[in-house]
């Protein structure tokens, strides 16, 4: 199966200049795990915050959400896959990146999002497809 | 194997279940049809559906009428009979959906989370489908079933965020809004008749045991 099957094609965003107040915000209404970073200017990558981040680096260490800005705990550059990659070669590269979430690209655009429980409800798709 | 030893006992029986998956591969058709129709913009591909609709009411009557002739233990006739009425409902909301696209326009910012549900539409069909042939057989649904949940799961968060999407579109009459909301609903609730009718399979399922 592949990851275009199951990816999701709808992704949330927030600038990188943005507080991470406004990415908590958005995350916690949307009720995602985590946020594509768009960088201006020059920059073509992308970044991704997530809901660890958030918590880890800002929350847990008592910081103010509203004085830090995303770019400064946001990971960057974003993994990304091909549309037509396995999900079982996507579910061992993610588990070899130690990461949670992968993008699907083509080219330099963007165009879906795969967590691990897509790739779970893709392992169930295929047993049920035998 | 017992049910199918149940469902291939005489000709009729084996007419309907016939019948029925002409029925489940021509909904399989339609789906696939209408998410080209709507990758291409195709109007006129959008118009041949409508007759695929007409096909699927003449399947359903053919279906109905041999069970009402005898086909199968009295007691499975009612399932089986609200099973291909509800086949046949898949057929009428994707003959409404088209007619709400072929009044309407879809707007720009909403079209590729449209394609992507007529997509997932077309692959939760396959799915039925599998599970179809899997109750002929007297195989054990309940993965077939979860998958089809998964697929029906994915478009309802599409059809959320769908929802939220078009609040924000400017809309010019009513009746260009209630077009495009009746446009969504019907592509969104596709699935969920799916779902039903897989439900109904399970019971079918499970009676026969």
């Amino acid at each position: 199966m592949k990851l275009q099957e199951l990816m999701t094609t709808k992704i949330e965003s927030v600038d990188a200049d943005k507080s991470v107040y406004d990415a908590v915000e958005k995350m916690v209404d949307r009720r995602i795990r985590a946020l594509l970073v768009r960088f201006s200017g020059k920059d073509p990558h992308h970044g991704i915050i997530t809901a660890r981040d958030i918590v880890f680096k800002v929350l847990a260490k008592g910081l103010s959400p509203k004085k830090i800005k995303v770019s400064e705990i946001a990971s960057k550059p974003v993994v990304c896959f091909d549309k037509d990659t396995d999900i079982n070669e996507a579910a061992s590269l993610m588990e070899k990146k130690k990461i949670a979430r992968a993008f699907i690209c083509e080219g330099e655009k963007i165009i879906g999002v795969i967590s691990l429980i897509d790739i779970m409800a893709g392992a169930l798709i295929m047993r049920a497809k035998r | 194997m017992f049910l199918e030893k149940i469902l291939s006992i005489g000709k009729k029986e084996q007419e309907v279940t016939s019948n029925m998956r002409k029925h489940i591969k021509s909904l399989c058709s339609t789906c696939d049809l209408f998410r080209t129709a709507l990758e291409k913009h195709d109007r006129n591909l959008m118009r041949n559906l409508i007759d695929l609709e007409r096909e699927s009411d003449s399947t359903r009557r053919e279906i109905i009428s041999k069970i009402h002739e005898g086909a199968f233990l009295p007691y499975l006739r009612p399932d089986l009979c609200r099973f291909v009425e509800i086949v046949d409902h898949v057929f009428d909301v994707l003959e409404d959906t088209v007619l709400y696209y072929l009044d309407g326009k879809i707007p720009e910012q909403i079209k590729n989370e449209c394609i992507r549900v007529a997509y997932l539409n077309s692959k939760i069909c396959e799915m039925f489908l599998i599970t179809f042939e899997a109750m002929l057989k007297g195989d054990d649904l309940r993965e077939k079933t979860l998958a089809i949940r998964i697929y029906e799961k994915k478009i309802d968060d599409i059809k959320f965020s769908l929802i939220r999407d078009i609040h924000k579109i400017p809309i010019s009459n009513f009746w260009e809004g209630k077009i495009l909301s009746d446009f969504i609903s019907g592509l969104t609730n596709i699935s969920d008749i799916i779902e039903d009718a897989s439900d109904y399979l399970q019971i079918i399922n499970v009676s026969m045991k």
